[in-house]
């Protein structure tokens, strides 16, 4: 059975590849850029003795993605759907142009849908397994200085995620869907944040631990769930006013 | 703002740190860039004045291990501990390494660091098989001792400037046992000592001496050697050492406002050392015997935010009485504390920048102060008379003068530099200072 990690050249796909591939998953890694897929999986190999497949595919083409995939997994058992895939884009600011709207949302959201129609069907036949998603805490509540598209569409995965989850409700598949806060990556390098970074690992740690069990959407770490609920909680004659 | 090791070399840096290789090549767009591994060194060779230091923790992947020809594949990015740690669990190691796990491969071969026995083992590029390196003008090219051989020795050693090793094949050895043994043997002098660095250096497993120049009279430079041997019962049962992680960087090193290490501290810090490595045989954890500055980084704190000076030179065997009564004569002058004092016997050849020769190499440490910079120009003046040769990555402050007098292949260098690189897309302040 297989482990598909759609987002595993780096940060917390990368971290989950190897979190998993100690515990002796068979992996299947996809991501944009070969040359990281490619040392990625030699190191899964050569370190954990583990079985690594990997595809170069770019997330801002979902039907390319999903072809790829078909002929790539032909007559392969898939057990776990991994989507730690996401895309930033630093004009982001509410006035981007069509392409780039479309590759933002088809990276963010449709490839992660897409990718899940296509196997799901697996899952169920397989005897179950997990489909696991990554939002942000970007996408608590839409603001305007940045990541407007992205956090849309990081919003819409999270109600996709809710949809399958009570689609899937007593089937073996189970649904988990993670918002991560503030995660260690070449964005948040240099950045003056104003709350904890964390490792990707540690994340990895904790999704690794919770794979298999019935999990409600979580916060990663576990206190922006009560930031979360305060920026919420603020009257829009603050919020209006908040530059962030 | 980065900063040395030693707290003698800071300023306002951009650093990039890629996570992915086509983040990586758009970082060495700059016009000028700077490798940077573990940030360790003494001596600023990852940084500089309009610099973009590359960071490459990212590349930290071990990429095969080749059994036939016993060697291992790797990023540059990956670090002694964790390259420890995967040889262990197959029963190898690597002979040559300096004695810290955080250290990454990049690093070591860049500044071309020396082990626990340089006499026997040679420096860390002996055990290079190949590795590929990145110039944005130049594309990826594959180097080893038969291909592209000056390339690659002016890689091996040169701190950074030729481009960025990307990967590399090191030759890995069989750990003869999962458990090793200390022997402490007492020395009165460094003399004393020297001679028996010289007796027992081929000792697979490593020797040096360590002694407290603190004292004053007959007791300077009394200590004692240590040689290191993994035990002869093969115990192939022992389970990994486990490996507490460590924080120590750069930047960090310097928390403390004001140094705590002083005449009365140090004498109380290096008699309670004599005590607890008397003379014997004593086992020894292969992590602790491997890397003795893990778990003992706390050392390094207490020179406080203002650092430390290290100078490492190897002395020609004639010289080193010499150069010993300086040192004591002009720590006695300037009211100097010399809070370390190591010995290394080596016996090899230096090649274009690399830290080699023949003689005893004499490391000491001294907490930066207005007389630090007035000892160590004393003992500048007698190195380049004697023939001398002091290591450039751990001495932050060394001038152009002085590396040029004691390094006669300094010219060889720059000029395959310049035939290599004529915009100089690598810098550093290491370079800037030395001229490179």
């Amino acid at each position: 059975m297989t482990t598909v990690i759609f987002g595993a050249s780096a940060g917390v796909g990368r971290a989950l590849s190897r979190a998993l591939a100690a515990k002796g998953h068979r992996l299947f890694l996809l991501a944009r850029d070969g040359r990281d897929l490619e040392a990625q999986a030699r190191h899964l190999r050569t370190v954990y003795g583990t079985e690594v497949a990997w595809l170069a595919v770019d997330a801002a083409q979902p039907a390319d993605v999903v072809q790829a995939l078909e002929t790539s997994l032909a007559g392969v058992s898939v057990r776990n759907l991994l989507f730690p895939v996401g895309m930033a884009n630093d004009q982001d600011d509410g006035l981007l142009p069509a392409a780039a709207l479309s590759a933002l949302i088809n990276a963010n959201l449709v490839s992660v849908m897409a990718v899940t129609s296509c196997l799901l069907p697996r899952l169920l036949e397989g005897g179950g397994g997990n489909i696991v998603g990554f939002g942000s805490v970007a996408a608590i509540r839409g603001r305007g200085g940045a990541n407007v598209a992205y956090a849309a569409a990081k919003r819409g995965l999270e109600s996709y995620f809710e949809s399958i989850r009570h689609r899937l409700a007593g089937t073996d598949v189970r649904v988990q869907f993670y918002r991560l806060g503030y995660v260690a990556s070449q964005l948040t390098f240099g950045k003056q944040l104003p709350f904890p970074v964390v490792d990707p690992e540690w994340v990895a740690e904790r999704i690794v631990k919770r794979l298999d069990r019935d999990t409600p959407t979580r916060h990663l770490p576990a206190f922006w769930a009560i930031v979360g609920a305060l920026v919420k909680a603020l009257p829009w004659r603050i919020y209006r006013r908040l530059r962030f | 703002m980065l900063v040395t090791m030693d707290g003698g070399t800071s300023m306002k840096a951009t650093v990039q740190r890629p996570d992915r290789y086509g983040a990586f090549y758009r970082s060495l767009e700059g016009a000028a860039v700077a490798p940077r591994g573990a940030g360790l060194s003494f001596a600023a060779a990852s940084f500089g004045h309009a610099v973009t230091s590359v960071e490459l923790g990212a590349f930290d992947r071990i990429l095969g291990l080749d059994h036939a020809s016993q060697s291992v594949e790797v990023e540059a990015g990956v670090t002694l501990g964790a390259l420890f740690q995967y040889l262990f669990a197959h029963g190898l190691y690597l002979p040559i390494q300096p004695g810290y796990t955080k250290i990454t491969v990049g690093g070591c071969i860049g500044a071309d660091v020396h082990g626990k026995n340089p006499a026997r083992d040679g420096t860390f590029v002996s055990q290079v098989v190949s590795l590929v390196l990145f110039h944005p003008d130049h594309g990826t090219m594959e180097l080893s001792a038969t291909q592209e051989r000056e390339l690659f020795h002016a890689t091996c050693g040169g701190f950074g400037l030729t481009g960025v090793i990307l990967t590399a094949r090191i030759r890995v050895s069989r750990l003869p046992s999962r458990r090793a043994e200390l022997t402490i043997v007492p020395i009165s002098t460094v003399i004393e000592g020297a001679a028996i660095l010289r007796s027992a250096s081929d000792e697979p497993g490593g020797v040096h001496a360590w002694h407290d120049f603190s004292r004053r009279g007959d007791g300077f430079g009394r200590g004692h050697v240590r040689i290191l041997r993994f035990a002869s019962d093969a115990a192939e049962d022992a389970p990994p050492p486990a490996m507490p992680p460590s924080r120590l960087s750069a930047d960090r090193r310097g928390v403390l406002p004001m140094r705590l290490l002083n005449r009365w501290t140090l004498r109380a810090i290096n008699e309670f050392y004599a005590f607890s490595h008397r003379s014997g045989r004593q086992p020894i954890d292969v992590l602790r015997a491997l890397f003795p500055i893990h778990g003992s980084e706390a050392y390094f704190y207490l020179f406080g935010r203002a650092g430390f000076h290290e100078t490492q030179v190897i002395v020609p065997h004639g010289q080193l009485q010499a150069y010993l009564e300086l040192v004591r004569s002009m720590a006695e002058r300037f009211q100097v504390l010399i809070t370390l004092g190591a010995t290394k016997f080596f016996d090899g050849r230096s090649e274009l920048l690399r830290f080699d020769g023949e003689g005893i190499s004499v490391a000491i440490n001294i907490p930066r102060d207005r007389n630090a910079a007035r000892f160590l120009a004393e003992l500048d003046r007698f190195v380049i008379e004697a023939g001398a040769r002091p290591s450039l990555i751990k001495d932050s402050r060394l001038s152009r003068q002085v590396f040029d007098a004691t390094y006669p292949e300094s010219d060889r260098f720059r000029s395959l530099l310049r035939a290599w690189d004529p915009k100089r897309r690598f810098r550093s302040e290491l370079s800037d200072r030395l001229g490179l």
